[in-house]
């Protein structure tokens, strides 16, 4: 898509010459910018009440242009081309707020139904001149089950309520009937709506700021400086990332591997990228059919704008340094350098209405490992091998004073390795976002943690290993359910230009007993009381070959217990011998060095660019693994 | 402080800072103060803590008979963490916890995507000195294990054959029940006696493993720093000196006597900046605006404190540098903008001022021997707002060098953009940036900055801040006297302070009021001992009980006030209000009536009460000042601009704008 491109039911930026622009005026712009959306988040931060917002940090800011262009970049958000479609500005007033969340209505911006987003429009000389726009991750907007994510959902009838662009706010005045149905089709009205008012006033305050922007500077100056901040993303876009990807066609896939309702198979996300010049375009054709369950993306809207605002960052990966690619923010300039070619209606990302979607971040997820998949084939692999840091997995039941509880955690896990560094080891990708001290969880809930410690082996193998995931046992207190949503329980996060995939995620019942283990997607196993509950996370994919990995780094991963002696010999062809006498051991150079001259000598063709694991070939095969027992 | 001879009536306060140590010194009879400034000793700070005793005593006329007590800030602990090599530490954990440290909170510093190309720092204790224990107890502090003795035995032989020193020991439930981790303290001395522990129930009694056993480590790690630095300053003061009442100034905004901080050094971690901010607030006082913002802007950095009610805000929990520790510290905002802060052209062709920084080596571009890139203090310079020489040294400001360093910036940038067009336009860029962080900090924490004042200090502060305050449209700016020394001021305007904590979760449903009395008590009496070892007279201290309280449910505390009387129905009713109206405050609304709260933490902090220095209030005199000269300084044009003297200023005289005020 262009930034300039036509024909949309919102104005769209006139073509012009690059303006001048007063140098100083733009730094002030571009950091009160950076600022007005950090003032926002710190104002819904302090006075929202769903615990997906405070704790996990789980909402989202967004500063645009009159023609609905994202002026700020440090994270993803919405986009408020639906409000505009629906209400042209030059009908709306000051005091206007809108709200909205229908997946299928609002240009590909709301991903599922629990993001309940605001927008409000600033005035500048009785025009509208920008709009700011805030949405969280609210607890429940109704449907089948509390938390409106059920897993099984086939429709979007099951999820929830779905609201397109509506007037919330009418010149300062509530819409109350609005709110009356909102209200109504929550499990949490209290909490629902004072979340949407920290938003909507939040979202108020940023608009009075943005407003003085334009009485201090007037709306030539500021609007200019917008258009230079815009023009500054895409130039370094075009001039320092794309031009490290030889121009060409590459193309590759990735999967989700189940939909919560069909058996685990392979659901595939295809992507052909094409790179001439200052341009890339990404060609989604021969991705599958929209699945039965909710993993369902629509985001065949808008040109892809939103897609391409969601995994363009990864490209940053590409920048000299990474001190560099932190500095780079990623705004709708960005638009202005890709195209997106997506399937005809009814695949996973052009999913048809009313496919239900509320899982859709598996393969959110999988699209920005997707295209660093496809870039890394262009740069010699020097991009970060994959990972998968999100998934949930809880208890629920009857605690030993006869309440019910319900306990649910985020565990991260290992990230790729990059050519600089091994992946990081246990971490979760969403800033900020909180694992549970083990001393809270056995206060709270009827559970016993009996080991909180980094996954062994868990990492690819690699000359710069993956991160280790996590390995928790919980032992349960009571008879209670387990439960868990996760992907790449079957294949494991791929390494990168001849690393190994790292291991994929598990959950072990029973781990000190007879042991089983289960699915991706689990409503309520029954654990029975004084069974220990193990989880493992993924590792990251390994980078590079991992028999070049240095020898002192292989020994401190095995005095560390990061990797075990076995893998140290199979993966990274090193042998340890006793050491000084003061237990620690050494390495043994010479069997070392003949061992790994084998295994180079052993190779039959050279180490694949992307290593899927074992687990892929499995499912290939069809012995993927469905729940066990 | 009792048994004092009548003479000794000057209390000294020494703020060592990284530069230069600052001393002040006030008369408790008479109010007189004196000050001054001697350069820092880094290598043995006690050697320049002594220089200036002695410098301030000899123009006070004064001898060490006269000496009342002594109050020292220092960074020695930041500095031992920051600049220190901590290869020396270990730690000893439950079974299955060894990756403690690794693991962290998993997660990773704000900014979408950093986790691709974020690198983990290295832990602050190595994977192979982290040593675990067997044995368990639940979060009531049963024992569902005994403690594994031999594998303590194990541990400590471990550390002792790599001569591992400093041992911190966090073991889980520790803050409910303490068996454990102090029977695994009596083996690992018995094993090897050479070595410094710290205990996790010592240090903060505090559920979360994982920042308790960190602000344990960090507390393990400045032990011997601070016992040495201590033991120094002992030797250095003298026979004269060094029985005087030596107190430290301390994170929390207090002070403690030497021998106290010792037992638990990491209290005073962040001790240089709180000492700044307790002399801002009793400027605010007297200046009467106890509500303020204050700005201390440095070379590198430039720290902001709110102010509410003459107070200075507390919080619970901080980091220093990359290690988050849990002690109350007073709440400094730290941004990376100050009178250093260096101006460039980004690779896109943008202007950009800071956050890279000349600092003092090797400097803005007209310092003696400066740098080559021009900085915000170069463009002060240019547009005469600073003058051409550093006040008292006499060191002259190369004026032309810093012309030249702008003049090339300007030429890099589109259009014809004058010398002084340029300079002006990074001062406003400056000034921009703290206005922003300045909203952001109030913002966070519901403050509306129009209701404030700014106060304004430190090197970089005071030229620039009459224009922050228009930006936010705040109350007033305020330059105190003797900026410099506030700090150093600050430590004899503060009370002796100790924290005492204890976890005990307890559902306002089942909440027994005798155990929270025996809570209560048991930490009194810890807090009263503690001041008694310092010679404090019962009849000068305080107690003031808190708690950390939530709703049932969230995982977030607010702490509260609680009372101070029995422990009765209207002990809970009092403080589950104090709760709800603390929640409103804090976040904008609350539950009240509608969901039940939940106890955490009950906190009992002690003050000693000092006798505060009062300062003269000099008589109002509404004169007219007389300029001491003219300068020409930039304002839209170079304009002949009146300079006065802020010595010569009479109390109430009024100037109209612009003008130039110089003060040391």
């Amino acid at each position: 898509m262009n930034i300039h491109s036509a024909a949309h039911p919102w104005p769209t930026a006139p073509l012009r010459e690059a303006v001048a622009v007063d140098p100083i005026v733009l730094q002030i712009v571009e950091g009160t910018l950076n600022s007005i959306e950090t003032e926002i988040e710190y104002a819904i931060e302090r006075t929202a009440r769903s615990p997906m917002i405070r704790e996990a940090h789980d909402f989202r800011v967004g500063l645009f242009d009159r023609y609905c262009r994202k002026l700020t970049g440090r994270s993803y958000s919405a986009m408020p081309n639906a409000v505009v479609r629906d209400f042209p500005p030059e009908t709306m007033k000051p005091g206007d707020v809108f709200l909205m969340n229908d997946t299928y209505l609002t240009e590909g911006s709301i991903g599922h139904l629990p993001d309940l987003c605001s927008t409000v429009p600033v005035f500048h000389d009785g025009e509208v001149v920008a709009y700011i726009q805030a949405f969280g991750h609210h607890d429940d907007v109704g449907g089948r089950v509390p938390g409106s994510m059920p897993g099984s959902a086939a429709t979007v009838f099951e999820e929830g309520i779905a609201i397109p662009p509506v007037k919330i706010y009418c010149e300062g005045v509530r819409n109350e009937a609005v709110f009356t149905i909102v209200r109504r089709n929550t499990r949490v009205p209290e909490m629902l709506s004072a979340d949407l008012d920290s938003e909507i006033q939040a979202c108020l305050m940023g608009a009075r700021r943005m407003c003085g922007l334009f009485e201090r500077f007037g709306r030539e100056q500021v609007e200019a400086c917008f258009q230079a901040i815009l023009e500054k993303c895409r130039d370094i876009y075009r001039n320092e990332l794309l031009a490290k990807i030889a121009d060409g066609e590459y193309a590759w896939e990735d999967y989700v591997e189940h939909d919560g309702i069909t058996d685990p198979k392979l659901h595939k996300i295809a992507l052909k990228m094409t790179k001439k010049g200052g341009k890339i375009t990404l060609d989604f054709n021969g991705t599958d059919p929209q699945s039965t369950g909710p993993i369902n993306w629509p985001a065949d809207y808008a040109d892809g704008a939103f897609l391409i605002k969601w995994i363009a960052p990864i490209l940053r990966n590409l920048a000299d340094t990474p001190e560099r690619a932190a500095e780079i923010h990623v705004n709708e300039g960005v638009c202005d350098v890709f195209d997106v070619i997506f399937p005809p209606k009814g695949t996973l990302i052009t999913p048809e209405w009313p496919a239900a979607t509320n899982a859709r971040s598996f393969v959110l997820l999988r699209c920005l490992g997707l295209l660093a998949g496809v870039v890394a084939q262009a740069v010699d692999g020097r991009m970060p091998a994959d990972q998968e840091t999100i998934r949930y997995t809880g208890f629920f039941g009857t605690d030993l004073d006869g309440k019910p509880f319900l306990s649910r955690e985020v565990l991260g896990g290992g990230s790729g390795g990059r050519y600089y560094a091994d992946g990081n080891d246990a971490i979760h990708i969403v800033p900020d976002s909180r694992n549970q001290p083990a001393e809270f969880t056995e206060t709270r809930f009827p559970l016993l943690v009996e080991k909180l410690a980094l996954r062994t082996d868990s990492g690819g193998a690699g000359l710069r290993r993956g991160g280790q995931g996590y390995e928790k046992h919980y032992r349960a207190l009571v008879d209670c359910r387990t439960i868990v949503t996760a992907d790449r329980v079957r294949l494991g996060c791929y390494g990168l230009n001849g690393g190994k995939a790292g291991q994929p995620f598990c959950v072990t019942v029973d781990a000190e007993g007879e042991g089983y283990d289960l699915g991706g997607l689990v409503d309520g196993e029954p654990v029975l009381k004084g069974q220990v509950v193990r989880v493992v996370t993924t590792g990251g994919g390994g980078w590079g070959d991992p028999l070049q990995r240095e020898l002192e780094l292989v020994l401190r991963d095995v005095i560390e217990g990061r990797v075990s002696l076995a893998s140290a010999e199979k993966d990274y062809g090193v042998v340890l011998k006793e050491g000084d006498g003061a237990g620690r051991p050494v390495i043994d150079e010479v069997v070392t060095r003949d061992l790994r001259a084998e295994m180079t000598k052993a190779r039959s063709a050279p180490l694949p660019m992307i290593d899927r694991g074992e687990g892929y070939e499995k499912m290939l095969r069809g012995e993927h693994r469905p729940r066990i027992r | 402080m009792s048994g004092q001879p009548a003479a000794a009536r000057l209390r000294i306060g020494i703020d060592t800072g990284g530069t230069f140590t600052d001393i002040v010194s006030v008369d408790i009879v008479s109010g007189a103060t004196q000050v001054t400034k001697v350069a820092s000793t880094p290598a043995n700070p006690a050697i320049g803590l002594l220089r200036g005793v002695k410098e301030i005593l000899a123009s006070a006329g004064a001898a060490t008979d006269h000496v009342a007590g002594l109050a020292h800030g220092t960074t020695v602990a930041t500095n031992a963490l920051l600049q220190g090599e901590i290869n020396s530490l270990g730690l000893i954990v439950n079974t299955g916890f060894r990756h403690i440290l690794e693991i962290a909170r998993q997660s990773v510093p704000e900014g979408y995507g950093n986790s691709y190309f974020w690198v983990k720092p290295d832990r602050i204790v190595p994977l192979q000195f982290i040593r675990e224990a067997g044995g368990r107890l639940d979060f009531r502090g049963l024992e569902l294990r005994p403690l594994d003795e031999a594998s303590v035995h194990e541990a400590a032989r471990y550390f002792r054959a790599r001569s591992i020193r400093a041992i911190g020991i966090c073991l889980l439930h520790s803050y409910a029940n303490d068996a454990h981790e102090r029977r695994a303290a009596e083996i690992v001395a018995q094993e090897y006696p050479e070595a410094t522990l710290s205990l996790s129930c010592v240090v903060l009694p505090e559920y979360r493993e994982y920042e308790r056993a960190v602000t344990t480590l960090v507390d393990a790690f400045v032990k011997p720093h601070m016992e040495r630095y201590l033991n120094r300053v002992h030797q250095e003061l003298g026979s004269g000196l060094q029985d005087k009442p030596f107190l430290v100034m301390q994170s929390s905004g207090g002070v403690a006597s030497a021998d106290q901080v010792v037992r638990k050094p990491i209290t005073t971690a962040l001790s240089g900046p709180a000492a700044g901010a307790l002399g801002s607030a009793v400027i605010a006082e007297i200046a009467g605006f106890p509500d303020l913002v204050t700005l201390d802007a440095g070379g590198t950095s430039t720290d902001l404190c709110l102010i509410e009610g003459g107070k200075p805000q507390v919080t619970n929990g901080g980091s220093i540098g990359p290690f988050p520790v849990r002690i109350p510290m007073i709440d400094i905002e730290t941004i990376g903008t100050g009178g250093g802060s260096i101006v460039w052209i980004s690779r896109e062709g943008h202007l950009k001022v800071g956050p890279r920084s000349a600092g003092a080596e090797p400097g803005p571009m007209c310092y003696p021997n400066g740098g080559s890139e021009p900085t915000i203090t170069d463009a002060n310079l240019v547009l005469g707002r600073i003058p051409p020489a550093l006040i008292g040294g006499g060191i002259a400001l190369d004026v032309e060098r810093a012309r030249g360093g702008i003049a090339a910036l300007a030429a890099k940038l589109p259009g014809d953009m004058g010398i002084e067009q340029l300079a002006s336009g990074i001062i406003e860029i400056a000034n921009w940036n703290q206005a922003n962080a300045i909203r952001q900090m109030t913002i966070q924490r519901g403050i509306d900055p129009r209701a404030f004042a700014l106060l304004s200090f430190g090197g970089a502060g005071p030229a620039q801040s009459a224009a922050v305050m228009d930006l936010l449209a705040m109350k007033a700016c305020i330059v105190p006297p003797n900026p410099g020394n506030l700090s150093a001021f600050g430590l004899l305007a503060v009370d002796w302070r100790t924290d005492h904590i204890v976890t005990k979760v307890m559902h306002e449903e089942t909440i027994d009021l005798s155990e929270i009395a025996a809570r209560y008590a048991a930490l009194e009496r810890e807090a009263v001992a503690t001041l008694e070892r310092d010679g404090i007279d019962a009849s000068r201290i305080r107690l003031v009980r808190e708690a950390d309280v939530r709703y049932a449910g969230q995982s977030m505390e607010v702490r509260v006030t609680a009372s101070g009387g029995a422990f009765d129905e209207t002990f809970l009713t009092g403080l589950i209000g104090a709760f709800n109206a603390a929640h409103l405050r804090t976040f904008g609304y609350n539950y009240a009536g509608e969901q039940k709260i939940e106890l955490v933490n009950l906190c009992v902090s002690g003050f000693g009460l000092i006798e505060r220095p009062q300062l003269p209030k000099p008589a109002i005199r509404f004169d007219r000042p007389e300029p001491k000269g003219k300068r020409a300084v930039y304002f839209g044009g170079f304009q002949d601009t009146p300079v006065f003297d802020r010595a010569a200023l009479p109390p109430g005289g009024r100037v109209n704008g612009p003008a130039i005020e110089m003060s040391r």
